[in-house]
């Protein structure tokens, strides 16, 4: 069942001579639990992509269902509602609050939906599970790169969201950080049944995942992959 | 450098623009404040020549040194712009002291003595005096008829302007060159260059025409604002005040004060200061934003002083085109509105002063018109070299600064704060609260300095309301009591025997006048306390005790005795009830009930005042007892007012205090006021005048105030007190409706001086909050960005953000409590009871302005960060999180 669906989404920034195509014509379905990796090079679009998946940014043209919802249909607030209770995100910086301590920073979005009714033995499972329940009053930048990128998918998981969506969550990370952290993603899609969206520039670690999906230069590339020549219109 | 700085200051506008808004705001304040601080002292200035006399210096001389002097050549170090020569020719002393004057035209502009009507004396036997003389000697005919003054009778020619206060010293009659009298004494008056110290001139002056400088008299409530004396040196001053045992803190800053102009120095430089406080946190601010474009700079090889070359030239190029702009606005709009001041208080200082002469004229002829807006350009001058050189200084610092920080903790956000191991979300909590209070509170050192940089403004605003307040009360008790000018009409004696007296009739006929209200008859008899134990201030009567009229006529006036105990002289007053009871407000300690003080016969007493605010009335309290002596006016002559002849010829009572006052209400001007004296706060003893008679026999009065009834003709009333007076010898009546007036005038523009500067440094103040708050939410905009990423709702992010603005708000508010209650109001409080020696410092800001500026406070803390916040939630989140994360020049991914 897909879980995720757009349809000749197409996405423009700036105007006129200034005028950048991000996204072109971009139609996609994704199955619920599947773990599929958005792989392109850098400017190719992959990142927007995602944004517009997570609704924090709108297409210029065409629809994104999630869960058979529109969200383009949604109101400001319904989308930041819809957002919160069933996408999670994990960015490459990490994202935390600086402010906060590990459990605090975790514990933030639940804040926003449930008011003061935390689940804390959900969140003590969570920490536990990604091994960062000692660390748990620690402040962000008392973490490595590696530990401060648990704690973001522990926030992003906190809320049980149906989709995850991560933006080069390995891309500040050493190889062997990198190889848990994509165990950890593994095994969370696997145990809540999560559909997860990984954007990476790595081809290696895109291969993992159940499904590679790959962008150039704002379109879904299928089979042969095309490369444009430099100065012309030719392919290689 | 130059096409780096323009470049980013194009490319960050809105900073741009923030910066430059603050340099010319700073700019108006600066050029502003210290040109209405100039603008008010030579207000001061010229209220003083309008009182005193336009003039500076006069020396006892003869008529060939004045020849000298006029023909001699100008030399480089003195400037002699005006000189004035007036000549005694002949005194007469019947029933008034009259002085037979003869004067050169700049001695009678020097001393407003201008004509009025008629022409000046030519012949002998012609006389021009002014109508206050003219009056109080009878004349009430028109020019041309004669006048006698002694055993000769006198043509009028002509009327002239009177003294301010014409009541004092003799009276003057002016008298042609013709005119030969008895004797002659020749005195030069003389103006000096005012552009340069007056002090220099005059010993230039004095050394050339061989004077001594002990001939001199100084013109001293003219010349302080010129340099009239040789400034002692700062050091030594200090020093002074704080080693010696007769110095203090108060000393350092009235001899400041005094020497080298502090309010106005010092105001300068604080408001330099305040300036670049200003400029540099919105400097900072700006530079924040840029702090790794900086850091991405100096990894491109470009070295930490081309970087500080490029910042100085963007604030030299902001400042050098923002300052003359700002120096202009700032002078522009406060002359528009001083100028609409002025004019709507000086129109009716102008009116009456243009009045016809009436039968006792009018004793000031020429008020404080429309005060000038003088431009300040020594603080202009000042205030740009400063900021020059402060600009270059902070930019150097904000490069040093960017040293200290590396790419990696630009990149991690504020991690100064202070790290609590504590779990708030282990109970119920509301996290969005939190992250408020932990945005806010996380570095204390920042968020005192947040909240004090909110503050200042505010507390510069209230201390300058807490004066202006106090300066309204204070200019209405002094005009009301014995230093100010009273009531509109006074008729006094001119007699310094305690003989001659007004009779209870007289007084009686005034009260019962349609035109007056308000008489009050006062009665007067010189005293002495005795056994005083303590005088506290040692040297406190040392140069009355010199002064030689003192000695001859009192024998002295604080005499010690064998017995260690000492014998002052006092003048004694009787008041009439309502003026008494008027009194209540000058207590110091004790109060002042008419009825206690006649039921119980307890006396009240004006306490001595060190010149710095300090009262003392020789230890004693209410409820302490003196023992007075007055003559007895049976067997009186003036040398009982020695108080050395037999025990029968005194009265000697003894009285209980019932309050301590710092003035008198009215008083003799004679007696103790006399001479150097006249102004000067003098002891008083005060009782009823029912007192005066069951303890002394004394009936009848010294001297009756009054003032006009409303609506009434007051040349006509004048006139009438004129003719009830005509009998009582030696009584004369000076009118000083007009003078009183001005003074009021006088008072009100100060006032408005005081308020423009609170106004302005209100609305600077509140362009500085608007800005910190402004920061404080950008500063964290990649914080709010991931929290929006994390599912706050527009309406959650916008209470959160009100929230910070309220808290913000109201502590600032809390802030500006205490330190303008505690701190401040304190430091006010000592700076107008001893430097500024207010007579009343009780008043407070009114609560409307009070809670009025902490509401205005946390509702522009709250528009300041809503402003920011609606801003932010119109940006792309993404974009808020990764921009504001590495830095800005990182282009967003896509």
């Amino acid at each position: 069942m897909s879980i995720l669906e757009l349809r000749h989404v197409g996405k423009t920034y700036g105007e006129k001579e200034n005028q950048v195509n991000a996204l072109r014509d971009i139609s996609l379905q994704v199955e619920e639990g599947e773990f599929a990796a958005i792989v392109g090079t850098s400017g190719s679009g992959k990142s927007t992509l995602l944004n517009l998946m997570g609704g924090l940014d709108n297409p210029t043209k065409g629809e994104i269902f999630i869960k058979n919802r529109e969200i383009g249909a949604l109101s400001r607030k319904e989308l930041t509602i819809f957002r919160r209770r069933n996408i999670g995100f994990v960015f490459q910086n990490y994202s935390l609050m600086p402010v906060l301590n590990v459990y605090d920073n975790v514990a933030l979005p639940v804040t926003f939906d449930r008011g003061k009714h935390i689940n804390r033995k959900y969140i003590e499972e969570l920490l536990r599970e990604l091994g960062i329940w000692e660390k748990r009053m620690k402040y962000p930048n008392e973490l490595s790169g590696g530990q401060q990128q648990r704690v973001a998918i522990a926030r992003a998981l906190v809320n049980k969201p149906h989709v995850l969506l991560c933006d080069e969550p390995t891309g500040n990370l050493d190889s062997s950080t990198t190889i848990e952290v994509m165990g950890l993603l593994k095994a969370s899609c696997r145990k809540y049944q999560q559909t997860i969206l990984m954007v990476t520039h790595n081809e290696a670690i895109a291969q993992t995942c159940d499904r590679v999906i790959h962008i150039e230069d704002g379109r879904i590339v299928t089979g042969k992959r095309i490369f444009p020549a430099k100065g012309g219109d030719e392919e290689c | 450098m130059l096409k780096l700085a323009w470049k980013y200051m194009r490319y960050y506008k809105s900073q741009t623009l923030a910066i430059f808004a603050s340099i010319i705001l700073t700019a108006s304040l600066l050029s502003g404040i210290s040109s209405l601080i100039y603008s008010s002292q030579k207000s001061d200035l010229a209220n003083n020549k309008t009182i005193y006399g336009d003039w500076h210096y006069y020396v006892e001389t003869d008529r060939e040194m004045y020849e000298s002097v006029q023909s001699g050549e100008q030399r480089d170090d003195y400037l002699l712009e005006r000189c004035g020569r007036m000549e005694i020719r002949d005194v007469a002393a019947e029933e008034f002291l009259i002085c037979f004057i003869h004067a050169d035209e700049a001695y009678r502009q020097m001393t407003h003595r201008d004509l009025l009507e008629g022409a000046l004396p030519e012949k002998e036997d012609e006389i021009a005096a002014d109508g206050f003389v003219l009056s109080n000697l009878g004349f009430s005919g028109n020019l041309g008829d004669s006048l006698r003054i002694g055993e000769k009778d006198y043509i009028v020619t002509g009327i002239l302007k009177s003294e301010w206060d014409a009541s004092s010293g003799e009276m003057e009659v002016f008298v042609s060159d013709s005119f030969t009298g008895r004797g002659s004494q020749t005195f030069l008056y003389l103006g000096f260059d005012e552009e340069e110290k007056l002090y220099r001139q005059l010993d230039a002056f004095l050394r050339e025409h061989e004077i001594s400088s002990d001939a001199v008299v100084n013109n001293g409530e003219v010349t302080r604002y010129l340099g009239g004396e040789e400034p002692a040196g700062i050091y030594e001053t200090v020093k002074f005040g704080l080693t010696e045992e007769e110095g203090n803190f108060t000393y350092i800053v009235l001899k400041l004060q005094s020497d080298y102009n502090l309010a106005y120095n010092g105001m300068i430089f604080l408001l330099c200061l305040f300036s670049l406080f200003v400029i540099y946190s919105v400097f900072s601010i700006s530079v924040s934003k840029r702090t790794s474009e900086y850091g991405i700079l100096k990894t491109l090889g470009i070295s930490e002083e081309q970087i500080a070359g490029t910042l100085i030239l963007e604030l030299w190029t902001m400042f050098l085109t923002g300052y003359p702009f700002g120096c202009f606005l700032g002078n522009g709009i406060l002359s528009l509105v001083y100028q609409k001041f002025s004019g709507v208080f000086g129109g009716k200082s102008t009116k009456a002063a243009e009045k016809v002469l009436s039968a006792a004229d009018q004793t000031l002829a020429e008020g404080v018109n429309a005060a000038r807006f003088c431009l300040s350009w020594a603080a202009m001058i000042f205030g740009f070299v400063f900021l020059m050189i402060s600009l270059a200084v902070v930019a150097l610092m904000v490069v040093r600064s960017l040293r200290k920080q590396s790419l990696r903790e630009v990149m991690s956000g504020d991690t100064s704060f202070t790290k609590r191991r504590k779990i708030y979300a282990l109970r119920p909590v509301n996290m969005a609260g939190v992250v408020v209070r932990k945005f806010m509170f996380s570095n204390k050192r920042k968020v005192i300095g947040i909240l004090l940089s909110l503050s200042v403004g505010e507390c510069i605003f209230l201390c300058t309301t807490y004066m202006v307040e106090n300066l309204k009360i204070h200019a209405e008790l002094s005009l009301k009591s014995d230093d100010g000018l009273g009531s509109e009409y006074r008729v006094s004696l001119k007699s310094n025997s305690l003989r001659d007296t007004i009779p209870e009739t007289t007084a009686d006929k005034i009260k019962n006048m349609p035109g007056t209200k308000g008489v009050y008859a006062t009665k007067f008899t010189f005293g002495e306390v005795n056994h005083i134990e303590e005088l506290e201030w040692d040297t406190f009567f040392d140069y009355q005790n010199t002064d030689d009229y003192f000695v001859r006529r009192y024998g002295g006036i604080c005499l010690p005795q064998e017995d260690g105990t000492y014998k002052i002289k006092y003048d004694v007053y009787g008041y009439e009830d309502e003026l008494l009871d008027q009194l209540d407000e000058f207590a110091l300690e004790g109060s002042v009930d008419s009825e206690t003080l006649k039921t119980e016969n307890k006396i009240i007493a004006v306490a001595n005042m060190d010149g710095q605010g300090n009262y003392y009335f020789y230890g004693k309290k209410p409820g302490d007892t003196i023992t007075l002596r007055v003559p007895e006016m049976d067997h009186y002559t003036d040398e009982l007012l020695k108080f050395q002849s037999s025990e029968e010829d005194y009265i000697e009572k003894e009285f209980e205090i019932a309050a301590i006052v710092s003035r008198s209400l009215a008083r003799e001007e004679g007696f103790l006021q006399e001479g150097f004296y006249k102004d000067a706060l003098m002891p008083g003893l005060i009782m009823t005048n029912e007192q005066m008679e069951e303890n002394f026999g004394i009936v009848n009065y010294s001297f009756i105030n009054a003032s006009p009834a409303e609506d009434a003709d007051t040349e006509k009333v004048s006139n009438q007190i004129l003719q009830v007076i005509r009998d009582v010898p030696k009584a004369v009546l000076a009118d000083y409706s007009a003078a009183i007036e001005t003074q009021k005038n006088y008072l009100r523009q100060q006032q408005i001086f005081f308020s423009s500067i609170a106004v302005i440094l209100f609305v600077i103040s509140l362009f500085h909050i608007a800005n910190s708050m402004n920061h404080t939410i950008l500063v964290r905009r990649r914080e709010y960005g991931i929290i929006r990423a994390m599912g706050i709702t527009d309406i959650g992010f916008y209470k959160m953000i009100l929230q910070t603005g309220i808290l913000y708000g109201v502590l600032a508010d809390v802030v500006i409590y205490l330190v303008y209650n505690h701190i401040l109001r304190r430091v006010m409080n000592y700076y107008m009871a001893h430097v500024l020696q207010f007579l009343h410092v009780q008043t407070g800001v009114p609560n409307r302005v009070l809670f009025g500026i902490m509401a205005l406070n946390v509702a522009v803390a709250v528009t300041a960060v809503m402003f920011p916040a609606w801003k932010m939630v119109r940006e792309n989140i993404i974009s808020e999180i990764t921009e504001s994360a590495g830095s800005g020049a990182n282009r967003k991914e896509i």
